[in-house]
């Protein structure tokens, strides 16, 4: 309670001053007026009682000072006034001012826009319930499945499920693409099939309607549907009458029971939920790794602990079913972190680099600011020598650098709504949807917290700069010289202490933008074996009811692409499951050689599986190396053949004589139709993250037809203007049918590596920005130990030394400086560039030229810097520059 | 009597809560009070007094409320609050411990 009625007290002091300073003025008052009425009555006189009495008091005016000091109201004034006083100082050089709040707001601006997306992605990714005991569940049969390979069989699924001990609750589920809609209004729509208990192990509920119930995956009871709130909105016009209507997904007719909370879209980016209804059959395979499954740990469990307990689940069933199941590891890992491995690196880079422009504009402005206090050293003797001791010094200038952090603070997040929402907004949702949270970036309290906090962060590291500088004033030296106050070693060392860091911050952050830059350019040529010029790509969803049979898809897309071919312009026309830069996996596969020893279950191999027409490998200009191309001979009662990738071909057949083999798709036991290999073409980039030389399977359309597919056009002119002759190509065979994902194969590369690219600019700027800000800062210092020697320049002249020496002494000091710095900042960014390289999924490489080139640029701009101020001092008269002063 | 007798902060604040511990006071009074009781002896400086009552009040240990004084004025009087009161028993018990300390060593060494 005490503390409460003090706090009241100097509030009451600081609020009602006027009020407080009344109170004490009657109280003294009142003392002295009844010490006059007591000396009255002990018989003085009225002068005599009055005298008596004010000198008995004593000084009134310093009573009350002590008395307000005994209130506390001191520090809060003082305060106030420090600030009145720092705002006044600011206001009389708004140059300086300007100059130093744009720096700070630019860094701390920086830092709020990237710690928005490291908020939103890798601090909050998901609004479940307890998120950090949700983890992955998967089995690894040891071998490079590709990025992102993270499945289960159904079979081992449910024996986990069942088994007591490792998780509260477990739940399976696997992505599926739907044509929805009707007849004439097919769309496609990414969905996820899921266990009926999906939902609950997330803990998350349905904004509106209700979840799947028990019962409701058994194939036959299936048909009902969950949908996104994006989906709802944007397909369904936010229908509030939308719950039990019947909605048509790959021709069967489904009830939607649910709708999710607007930022629920887990996996993303499924945008449609049905159960999954596994036959009998189907729920014991435990050949296919087809399902993702998800755990809640239960309580008090570690997921190291879940993880020792899977070594012995999977060794049990690889007892227990050893066709199946050897060499197969059961594998744990937090949902979260999952996320990380993608995530993390390119943010925290991002994030590391906006700090690092940070601590580049701080030190920038300490070495300004202490500039200024060189200049304000007799104000500040002349202070110490009127007694303020070293704590109110302090509070004076921290409270000054403050000011300048929280107007830099308050301009940063007036600007970071806007640059949030671009930075957002600049990644195609090509690429975004796979990120979840992405929409979550926003600035929200965290953010705005984050700014406040390196706001005030930062006005505390200026103000303690500034201390340093007072803690060594002597008001009796200080005082008595004539000149701006000279510069003590120590002081002088501090300022060369902050440009070397300067230059170490400047270096490397140029050598990580460049770097990043690097493994942009580097990226966008990554795609190789084909020519995306000149292509363009149309995807077309055929509706499963009116195509159920494959001849009725043969006939439409035979029809479609023999109408294409024959526009005028277009060179070839031809169809594709997958094309490259699509940000989609390619389907995969295992498949098995006719011949071939019976192999281990977790050696059977596994490729991508594509199918294409004819005129696919002509149309991206893929090479064709040996064997023969798929005609129009290879059709649906013709034997069947494929093509394989040159990857697949040197893997399996290394002595070069895969054509005339045969293969066929599934595992050992498939009963799937043999396939002869007939041909070998080149190895193509499927998207950015894929190896190369990943093994691909082709099978010719015409055997194997598919109702979606990517058509593609090479075209001679620009390919978009194809696109109105290809409708009325197409319309005329099925009205119904709708082109989407309409773009040429270029864009679509240059999409696909969109975040990379915003990285690359990104970093672009910090360096530019840095490399600015360290010129300026070595400049500043130099060009004033420059000005500092003018007189020792000029008798030196005087005297006839050498102007050439002594331009080499100025010279030979920026050169220490920088020296200094670069030393320090190459291992630093060579142990940056290489953790880089390691983390930014290999595109970007350690490159010396990048670090050569920048040293030396480094090097230029501090040379430029000590030239610039030492070739004014030598042109000076040395006549001027000995009365300078 | 020559220079009035220089209070240690501690005791001048033990002092002024003791004076006022029977009735509430204002500042006036408690020096006369104190220069009275203590024979002449005891002389509050005014400059020592208002600030070391502003102090414990603003420590909680007494509390200020304008009144009326005996020639009819408007006067703060200050009184002990129950924490103040607490407050005085321990000092003052630490005070006589110490001023017994001292005349032990003072009349035996």
């Amino acid at each position: 309670m005490r503390w409460i009625k003090s706090i009241g007290n100097r509030l009451r002091s600081v609020f009602y001053r006027n009020a407080a300073e009344r109170e004490l003025d009657q109280e003294l008052k009142f003392h002295v007026e009844r010490q006059i009425s007591a000396n009255l009555a002990a018989g003085m006189s009225a002068e005599e009682a009055r005298r008596a009495a004010l000198l008995e008091f004593g000084g009134v005016e310093q009573c009350k000072e002590e008395c307000r000091e005994a209130r506390g109201i001191e520090r809060f004034e003082s305060l106030l006034a420090d600030l009145r006083y720092g705002f006044r100082t600011l206001r009389k050089s708004p140059g300086f001012t300007f100059l130093s709040v744009m720096t700070l707001a630019l860094g701390i601006g920086a830092n709020t826009a990237i710690f928005s997306m490291v908020n939103a992605l890798l601090l909050h990714p998901y609004n479940f319930r307890s998120l950090d005991t949700l983890v992955r569940v998967w089995e690894d049969r040891g071998i490079d499945e590709g990025f992102d390979a993270r499945y289960i069989t159904p079979g081992d699924a449910e024996d986990l499920r069942l088994t007591e001990g490792f998780f509260e609750s477990m739940t399976t589920y696997g992505f599926q693409s739907f044509g929805m809609g009707t007849e004439g209004d097919v769309q496609p729509v990414l969905g996820c099939k899921v266990s009926v208990n999906f939902f609950d192990v997330l803990g998350v509920g349905p904004a509106a309607g209700r979840l799947f119930a028990p019962g409701e995956e058994h194939p036959g009871s299936d048909q009902v549907a969950i949908v996104s709130h994006g989906l709802w909105q944007r397909r369904f016009g936010g229908d509030a009458q939308l719950l039990g209507k019947s909605l048509s997904l790959n021709g069967r007719a489904y009830t939607i029971v649910g709708i999710m909370p607007k930022d629920f879209d887990y996996p993303v980016p499924a945008e449609l939920w049905v159960p999954l209804a596994l036959t009998p059959a189907e729920k014991a395979d435990r050949s296919q790794l087809s399902l993702s499954a998800l755990a809640r740990l239960k309580a008090g469990v570690s997921v190291s602990q879940a993880a020792a307990a899977l070594v012995n689940f999977s060794g049990r069933l690889e007892q227990e079913y050893p066709k199946t199941n050897a060499g197969r590891k059961t594998t744990v890992l937090q949902l979260r972190k999952e996320l990380y491995m993608f995530t993390l690196p390119l943010f925290s880079l991002l994030q590391v680099a906006a700090s690092f422009v940070l601590l580049l504009a701080s030190a920038n402005l300490a070495n300004l600011v202490f500039a200024r206090m060189i200049g304000r050293q007799r104000e500040i003797a002349m202070r110490a020598a009127l007694g303020a001791s070293r704590g109110r010094l302090a509070q004076l200038f921290l409270s000054e650098t403050m000011l300048f952090s929280i107007l830099a603070g308050i301009l940063a997040m007036a600007i970071s709504f806007g640059s949030v929402r671009a930075l957002r907004t600049s990644i195609p949702v090509g690429w975004t949807k796979w990120v979840p949270g992405w929409d979550g970036i926003r600035v929200d309290g965290n953010v705005l917290a984050f700014t406040v906090l390196v706001a005030a962060a930062v006005g505390i590291f200026l103000g303690w700069v500034t201390m340093l500088h007072t803690s060594r004033v002597e008001p009796n030296k200080t005082l008595k010289e004539t000149g701006a106050g000279m510069v003590t070693p120590a002081k002088r060392r501090v300022r060369s202490a902050l440009v070397v860091a300067q230059v170490i911050f400047a270096l490397v952050l140029l050598v990580c933008a460049g770097l990043t830059i690097q493994g942009f350019v580097r990226l966008a040529s990554v795609y190789q074996g084909f020519e995306p010029a000149s292509v363009l790509r149309v995807e077309i969803s055929l509706p499963e009811k009116a195509y159920a049979d494959k001849v009725k898809i043969q006939n439409f897309y035979q029809q479609l692409l023999r109408g294409a071919a024959a526009m005028p312009g277009v060179q070839v026309a031809s169809l594709v499951t997958n094309p490259p830069a699509s940000n989609v996996d390619n389907q995969t596969t295992y498949f098995t050689i006719e011949g071939q020893a019976a192999v281990e279950a977790n050696e059977v191999p596994s490729a991508d599986l594509q199918i294409a027409s004819p005129g696919f490998f002509d149309a991206l200009k893929i090479s064709f190396l040996a064997g023969r191309e798929f005609s129009d001979a290879d059709g649906p009662d013709s034997a069947r053949v494929v093509l394989i990738s040159s990857g697949m071909a040197n893997r399996f057949w290394p002595r070069g004589d895969a054509p005339g083999h045969r293969i066929r798709l599934g595992a050992q036991d498939s009963q799937e139709a043999w396939l002869t290999i007939v041909g070998i073409v080149g190895d193509v980039r499927q998207n950015w993250w894929n190896p190369l030389t990943r093994p691909v399977i082709y099978e010719p359309f015409a055997q194997s037809p598919q109702r979606s597919m990517t058509v593609l056009l090479r075209t001679s002119s620009e390919p978009t203007s194809y696109v109105p002759g290809l409708r009325e190509v197409s319309r005329p065979i099925d009205a119904g049918v709708t082109l989407r994902g309409i773009n040429t194969l270029e864009e679509e590369i240059a999409d696909s590596i969109a975040i990379v690219r915003i990285m690359g600019i990104l970093m672009g700027i910090f360096g530019m920005v840095a490399l600015a800000l360290s010129s300026i800062g070595v400049y500043g210092v130099l060009s004033e130990s420059v000005a500092q020697r003018t007189h020792e320049i000029g008798i030196r002249l005087a005297l006839g030394a050498n102007p050439r020496d002594l331009m080499n002494l100025v010279l030979g000091q920026a050169l220490k400086l920088t020296g200094i710095g670069l030393a320090i900042a190459l291992p630093i960014s060579m142990a940056i560039a290489r953790a880089m390289a390691s983390l930014i999924f290999g595109v970007v490489s350690m490159d010396f030229a990048i670090l050569g080139a920048f040293t030396t640029l480094l090097l230029l701009v501090a040379l430029l810097a000590g030239y610039l101020p030492a070739r004014r001092a030598m042109r000076v008269d040395p006549m001027i520059s000995l009365r300078y002063e | 009597m020559s220079k009035p007798t220089d209070l240690v902060q501690g005791t001048l604040d033990l002092l002024i809560l003791k004076t006022i511990a029977l009735e509430p006071m204002h500042g006036w009074a408690i020096a006369q009070r104190i220069r009275q009781v203590s024979k002449e002896v005891l002389q509050v400086n005014q400059g020592a007094l208002y600030p070391a009552l502003h102090r414990l009040e603003q420590q909680g240990w007494i509390a200020a409320e304008w009144g009326e004084s005996e020639n009819n004025r408007r006067a703060k009087y200050y009184a002990l609050t129950k924490s103040g009161k607490k407050y005085l028993q321990s000092e003052q018990a630490n005070w006589e411990r110490l001023s017994a300390a001292i005349g032990l060593v003072l009349k035996t060494a």
